[in-house]
């Protein structure tokens, strides 16, 4: 092979490099960025914002390394794929062939369709750029509206109230972090937050952003009342950076649908992270998680495909941790009631928190925490149980134990 | 390079590896949670079990980081955490599918085993023999000769008539 192309600098990227170099030390390899600058990885902007890490430490030391393994970088953006004759046009004007392709150019955050919700002030948490914006507004204002609340939107809400800013939440949804806690969870949350002095508002529509010329802004929700900020931190989803694909032959949706080997339709051209959608570990065929971890775990497989290995992923398990507002929030794979068929509550004797176990068909499909750290450890050693399926005759209190003393059973 | 084993039929539950493991991590307690292995006590069950890292060829905590701070020390082969570099995200005590890796609360970072740097303290702790530092090999060997022992003992008493005793 003459070289290896891959299309992004994130975690399925920098996996994919890992991997590929353990099987084939020599093929050079190709990265394109467009965001540009040294590796790091968008877990740890939150914790940046927040203080508890310095920003040095958000760059990722093993990626320095690869310079020197082969891999050379160009900091530029893919405008077009000519999959019939293999190679990529970039926006620096030049063009590069490739004998294999990864995209892994991953997604960035969206600002939804609101009036007057594009202009200087209304931030996204999503990138270095954001971070560094976010730190300027942190220094001098005092009041802060967080629209949407996943997980990157209260990391940063929190890391708002760190400093002393009064934070609103508005969430469409009826309760928060519909997406990752269940309904008991996303109380105790609010909960939480209402102690920490933060006010959160369901069921808001925004209708508009106004800003006055003294800069305060005003977000106007339907049939509630305006809310004022100094600043605006919208986390309202991400989309895939796959624009370059338009005339292209590899088929995508909102994202490029993979299989198990994490290949596309078009042969060499592989996809991995928030940019595909590969299968999942409960079986379904083309999910995306835009998760770090799901990243690692499709772009380790790619790479070693990409250099002659046939290895088939499992699937992604979804799963998702943080710590905020003096609590530890965590969930894995399913735990909603629509999901589920059956479920295990923690009791409080057990110090861990709210811990739910979530069961389907005699299965257990999922956990979510908001909790003890030390609770995630325990969750660590269900996930391959989750992962491959297996039933688990003991009865949920036990299961901890019935999992140590299986680890040196002969 | 050598490794801590662990033979769980030999543990007493003492927890002596758990107080020199708190003790030469954090130098002023004894206290279980500044731990890097734990015995766990499963009464009902009859068993106790000690686990701590085993510094795993192909480490889920090293892979998942999203900081890099996970790292392998090519000294001992230890797998560790820069605790510099650990922004307490928690990721690895996910990945870990033993549910070795720990939180230090205070410091808001995530902990584990580091071997201590080549002269594990647990190991030096342990009263009944149920933790060692060897080669994998060595332990490997010693499993062997076990099972090859219990196999032929198996067999004997299947050939022998019934009534008789079976001393070894």
């Amino acid at each position: 092979m003459e070289s290896i192309v891959i299309i992004g600098n994130g975690a399925a990227g920098l996996a994919a490099i890992k991997s590929f170099r353990k099987y084939d030390p020599k093929t050079p390899i190709t990265v394109i960025s467009k965001e540009g600058g040294a590796a790091y990885s968008r877990v740890l902007l939150p914790y940046v914002l927040r203080g508890k890490l310095t920003y040095d430490k958000l760059f990722i030391p093993y990626a320095e390394k690869f310079k020197e393994l082969g891999v050379e970088y160009i900091e530029s953006e893919v405008l077009s794929l000519d999959d019939k004759n293999n190679f990529i046009s970039l926006s620096d004007g030049r063009q590069l062939t490739y004998d294999k392709l990864l995209i892994a150019s991953g997604s960035h955050a969206l600002l939804p369709p609101v009036e007057g919700i594009d202009q200087p002030g209304v931030h996204n948490m999503w990138t270095r750029k954001d971070l560094d914006a976010l730190t300027e507004e942190f220094k001098t204002k005092k009041e802060a509206i967080v629209v949407g609340s996943g997980f990157v939107s209260l990391q940063a809400a929190w890391a708002a109230r760190s400093h002393g800013i009064r934070v609103s939440i508005v969430e469409i949804a009826d309760r928060i972090m519909p997406l990752v806690l269940d309904i008991r969870g996303s109380t105790i949350m609010t909960e939480q937050m209402a102690k920490l002095g933060v006010d959160v508002h369901t069921s808001a529509v925004t209708e508009r952003v106004e800003k006055a010329p003294d800069g305060r802004f005003s977000l106007v929700l339907k049939d509630k009342d305006t809310i004022p900020a100094d600043f605006i931190i919208v986390g309202a989803g991400v989309r895939a950076n796959i624009e370059f694909l338009k005339d292209s032959g590899v088929v995508f949706n909102r994202t490029v649908p993979v299989d198990d080997h994490m290949r596309t339709n078009v042969a060499d051209i592989y996809a991995a992270g928030d940019a595909a959608a590969g299968p999942s570990a409960f079986g379904d065929e083309h999910v995306t998680h835009a998760l770090w971890p799901t990243a690692v775990e499709m772009g380790t497989i790619a790479g070693a495909n990409m250099a002659g290995e046939d290895t088939s992923y499992s699937g992604s398990l979804n799963m998702n941790v943080t710590e905020m507002f003096g609590v530890t929030v965590a969930s894995m794979g399913k735990f909603n009631d629509s999901d589920i068929d059956n479920y295990y509550v923690y009791g409080d004797e057990t110090g861990k928190g709210y811990c739910k176990l979530c069961y389907k068909n005699d299965l257990i499909v999922g956990i979510c925490l908001i909790g003890t750290p030390e609770t995630v450890g325990m969750m660590g050693k269900i996930r391959p149980i989750i992962r491959r399926r297996l039933a688990v005759d003991c009865p949920p209190a036990k299961l901890d134990a019935f999992l140590s003393l299986r680890f040196f059973e002969r | 390079m050598k490794v801590i084993t662990i033979d769980p039929t030999k543990c007493v539950g003492c927890r002596n590896c758990e107080l020199a493991c708190a003790f030469i991590n954090s130098k002023t307690t004894c206290e279980r949670k500044a731990s890097m292995i734990r015995v766990n006590h499963y009464i009902d069950e009859h068993a106790v079990i000690p686990m701590t890292c085993l510094h795993c060829d192909d480490p889920w905590c090293m892979a998942v980081c999203p900081a890099g701070a996970i790292v392998r020390d090519p000294d001992t082969n230890a797998v560790v955490i820069d605790q510099d570099k650990c922004a307490g995200c928690k990721m690895c005590m996910l990945a870990c599918p033993y549910g070795n890796i720990h939180f230090d609360e205070e410091r808001h970072v995530s902990t584990k085993c580091t071997l201590c740097g080549g002269r594990p303290r647990c190991v030096g702790h342990c009263i009944s023999g149920a933790l060692n530092f060897e080669e994998v090999e060595e332990y490997a060997a010693k499993t062997r000769s076990k099972v090859d022992e219990q196999m032929s003992r198996r067999m004997r008493m299947k050939c022998r008539p019934t009534g008789v005793s079976d001393n070894d």
